[in-house]
This record gives structure tokens, C-alpha cells and sequence, in this order.
């Protein structure tokens, strides 16, 4: 069956779950989830279901890892064997490899190493359920999660991804979508500046399609940043 | 893993606290943390639990795959479980391959599973010689607090306890229930200033002695025990903790039926 022939999106732009094309799933956020870590935040995004953690700063261990004149951030992103309909065998993976790396880069970008020379600064992602989209909420609650632990940072990373469904450009790609689309743009965006730290691409967007995929991912970073400082007040999102 | 300095003036702060007959968070000598248990908790997974003592925290959830038969066994499907202890759960869990503790804990949480028999392996056969059901278990330390045997083991027989076969998925019939006969309970006890303890907790852990670990069945049989770290215990202890056992596993075993009772 070729990409485009399964219908998602109905003649009047209502998709599969009952969106319309710039709607973003149902997020909530916790924090604290992981009592004994220095920060945490849970993060349910549609059906995803993800934890990240941080400890530290911490002595940077072995000592070649350390570096004079600021922190190092070691990052990982990991599927739970659970998290997905076949059962992944746990350890690293080259998917798993190269999604803490972009994330890392992500973070560095915001978080004011330069104040903790010499030390180390561990950022734990557990996807616990996946549903399409999970780099975005990793690096989100990753980015929310530091917040918590009180790390210095310029700016919180919101990540959220838009592609095209059966032609049609939406934004935050769910599941059925994210299989049978054919385009993803994941951007991880700087609210208060607008910047980028963090962009990937795959599949088949014309520039005027990639552009309204650009500016939905744009609107819904300004939307799920209130979320997140909603949480970050108050310890959850909603109330 | 680095040895940490601390544990000297906790030892001896824990040796104090022992004599008077006290515990770090003002538990009595047998009593556990408030347990929360809650199940189908997993999306994604064809049975869930979700078990929480204290700080410490963990999931478990359950997969099927089909496999072949063993050779001697044709007619019988069968069960793995798994524990993964990842650096998410703690400052001391490192990442990397894992440890020696953390494959002792998921042997010991399937001992006492496999071995009480609560789960009929001919029940998940497909085809003799050819096909059957795996089950698979993995247990999920969220954050760790001290106890992970106990909290895997109850969260572990709960989200078996609540699993659905998924037939439909794989081509072979209607979704039916994992039938699982018994309920065995691990209760996991701590030499911490001198006696046993039960259910200690992170500073408990760090700063005790031996422990021994006993799963019992519904019928009270002992279906698993492991004795772990230095030290030696005496046989009138043992019995001591056998007694306690009981007694615990019992009310534990109550919290998960009644669970299924509001299902």
C-alpha cells in the first residue's frame, strides 16, 4: 500500500481522533514524579506517556569526561521494553543513540554549563508509553524537568512536530498518522526568542506546505510553553 | 559505583536508633511503608501494575510473544521476567549493562512467580511442538527508595494478574484472559542496627547488613528465598521472619484481590 492511501483526514479537515489540522493532543504534566531525583517531570501527551529525570550537578566521573570551564550534560533517551505494541529488548539502540544525542545538543543551548565547571549533570528520558512523537515530549519534559531541578537555563525547550497527512499539512502527528504521513518536521523552539535547537526532518514537503508545517510547530510551542509554566508555578498541568 | 563515606555515622546512628527500638522514619520494626497499588496503568502493554512504597516507585508490564515449544516440553508455553534498574531511578544506577544486583533481583522476583505454579504453561500453548504464548514480564524502577524486590515482586504478579492475551492481534481468536491461579507475595527483611526490619528503605539499605527475601503462596508454602549481602543469621531469627511473612503476605495478597474485586 503506498503512503496517501489510507484516508485520515475527512473532506471537512477532521482527522481520525477529532482534530482539526493545527490541534495538538491533550497534554498534561506532573512534577516530582521521581522522588528521590533532583528534578522530575511526567509528561502524557495523546497516549505518550514519558518521565525524565535529572541528578546533579554532579563530580563528573571518569575524570576524562570533565571539562574546565563548564558542565557536562549526559543525556539519555530510552524506550521502556513495554512502551510500544511489540516489545522492544532493552539496552541502547542506534535510534535510541542518535535521539539522546540531538537532545543533548538541544539542552546545551539553554543550560548555563559555564556555571558548573568540571561537573556533571544527568538528564534520565523513559518513555513509559509511545505514541508517535516521542523525541518532542522527551526533550520538552526533559527541558522542564531541569527547570524543576533549579539549573540555571536562558530559555525552556519546547518540542513539538507537524507533517503531512493525505496531502494535508497538520501539526502534532499521532500514531496512525505518523505511519501511513508522509512528512514529519520535528523543531524544538526557544519560546522567548523564537529560536531553534533542535530540527529534523523526513519525507516529502513542497516549500509552501513546509512552511505552514513550520508555523503550526511555531503556534503550538507558544501554546504548550504556557503549559509547561503553568506546571513549573504550580507542580502540575491542569489543575 | 563509588562507596560513599556516609554509611560509618549511619551505621552507628542506625545501631542507636535499634536499641531504643526505632526507625529512621518512625516505623516500628515489622511495619512497611503505605503501599498504592494501581493496575492497567500501560497503554501499550497487555497487562500493567503500577506499585508505589513510600519513594519508591515502579512499573510493570506485561508482553506476548509466540516462541517454539521447548524440545521436552511441546505441549507448554512459557514465562520470562525481567527487572531493568536504569540510571532514571536513582543517582547511584549507573548505565550500562546491567549489574549483578539487578539480575539477582529479577531472578529472584521469577523464582518465586514460576514457582508457585500460578501460571499453567499448558494453558498457553497454540499448537503442540510447534507454537505457543511467551509471557513476558518487565519490571520498571521509576525511582528507588530502598525495597525494589518487594515493590517488582507485587507490582509484577498484579500486572499478571490483570493480563489479556492478545489473540485478536495475532491472528488466533478472541482476546482471553491470562489465567493465574495463586498470588505469591515477597516479603524482603533487612539486618539494620543489629535485628531484621522489614521493608527498608533507601538509608536502611545503605546503612544495613544482610537480607533475606521470601515469597509465599496463598497456601502459605515457600516458593522462593534468597539470603543476599555479608552476614549471618541465626535459626530462631529465620523463624521469626517466616512468622512475620506470613502475616504480611497475607494482608498484601488481600490488597491485590480486592483490587480485582473492583474491576
Amino acid at each position: 500500500m503506498g503512503y496517501g492511501d489510507v484516508e485520515m483526514i475527512d473532506a471537512n479537515g477532521i482527522r481520525k481522533d477529532g482534530r482539526k489540522a493545527g490541534d495538538v493532543r491533550p497534554i498534561s504534566i506532573e512534577l516530582g514524579v521521581v522522588p528521590v531525583a533532583d528534578g522530575s517531570c511526567r509528561m502524557r501527551w495523546g497516549t505518550n506517556d514519558v518521565i525524565a529525570a535529572i541528578y546533579g550537578p554532579m563530580e563528573a566521573h571518569p575524570r576524562k569526561i570533565q571539562r574546565q570551564d563548564r558542565a557536562v550534560l549526559d543525556v539519555r533517551y530510552n524506550m521502556a521494553p513495554f512502551s510500544t505494541s511489540d516489545r522492544i529488548r532493552p539496552g541502547f539502540n542506534r535510534r535510541s543513540r542518535e535521539i539522546s544525542k540531538v537532545t543533548a545538543e538541544a539542552l546545551e543551548s539553554v543550560v548555563m554549563l559555564e556555571l558548573y565547571p568540571r561537573s556533571k549533570i544527568r538528564v534520565e528520558i523513559e518513555i513509559i508509553c509511545a505514541e508517535a512523537g516521542t523525541r518532542c515530549v522527551g526533550l520538552t519534559a526533559a527541558s522542564v524537568a531541569l527547570a524543576h531541578a533549579g539549573i540555571p537555563m536562558t530559555d525552556l525547550v519546547v518540542s513539538v512536530a507537524s507533517g503531512k497527512i493525505n496531502d494535508v499539512v497538520v501539526c502534532d502527528l499521532n500514531k496512525a498518522e505518523d505511519n501511513y504521513g508522509e512528512a514529519d518536521l520535528p523543531m524544538g523552539v526557544l519560546p522567548n526568542t523564537g529560536e531553534l535547537v533542535f530540527l529534523q526532518m523526513d519525507g516529502d514537503l513542497s516549500p509552501e506546505e513546509f512552511q505552514e508545517a513550520w508555523d503550526y510547530n511555531m503556534n503550538a510551542a507558544m501554546v504548550i510553553h504556557e503549559y509547561c509554566v503553568e506546571a513549573l508555578k504550580t507542580g502540575r498541568y491542569p489543575q | 559505583m563509588s562507596i560513599p563515606l556516609v554509611p560509618q555515622l549511619l551505621r552507628s546512628h542506625l545501631r542507636e536508633l535499634a536499641q531504643n527500638d526505632q526507625r529512621l522514619d518512625s516505623r516500628t520494626q515489622f511495619e512497611g511503608r503505605d503501599v498504592e497499588i494501581e493496575v492497567g496503568i500501560l497503554a501499550n502493554a497487555e497487562g500493567s501494575a503500577r506499585v508505589r512504597m513510600g519513594d519508591t516507585i515502579v512499573l510493570a508490564g506485561v508482553k506476548f510473544q509466540t516462541m517454539t515449544p521447548y524440545p521436552d516440553r511441546p505441549n507448554e508455553g512459557g514465562l520470562m521476567c525481567m527487572a531493568e534498574v536504569r540510571p532514571v531511578s536513582g543517582r547511584q544506577h549507573e548505565a550500562g549493562p546491567p549489574s549483578a544486583e539487578s539480575i539477582e533481583l529479577s531472578r529472584v522476583v521469577d523464582r518465586g512467580i514460576r514457582e508457585s505454579g500460578c501460571i499453567d504453561t499448558s494453558d498457553l500453548c497454540i499448537i503442540p511442538g510447534e507454537k505457543a504464548w511467551q509471557v513476558i514480564l518487565d519490571l520498571f524502577a521509576v525511582s528507588d527508595d530502598g525495597n525494589l524486590f518487594d515493590a517488582f515482586a507485587l507490582a509484577g504478579i498484579t500486572a499478571l494478574r490483570n493480563a489479556t492475551i492478545p489473540q485478536e492481534k495475532f491472528e488466533l481468536g478472541e482476546d482471553r484472559p491470562l489465567v493465574v491461579s495463586k498470588t505469591p507475595i515477597m516479603c524482603s527483611y533487612q539486618r539494620v542496627g543489629g535485628r531484621f526490619i522489614f521493608d527498608a528503605n533507601g538509608r536502611e539499605e545503605l546503612g544495613g547488613d544482610e537480607r533475606i527475601h521470601i515469597t509465599l503462596g496463598d497456601d502459605n508454602h515457600v516458593h522462593s528465598l534468597q539470603k543476599g549481602l555479608k552476614g549471618a543469621f541465626t535459626a530462631a531469627e529465620f523463624t521469626e521472619l517466616m512468622e512475620e511473612a506470613r502475616k504480611k503476605g497475607d494482608e498484601l495478597r488481600n490488597m491485590v484481590h480486592a483490587l480485582e474485586g473492583g474491576n
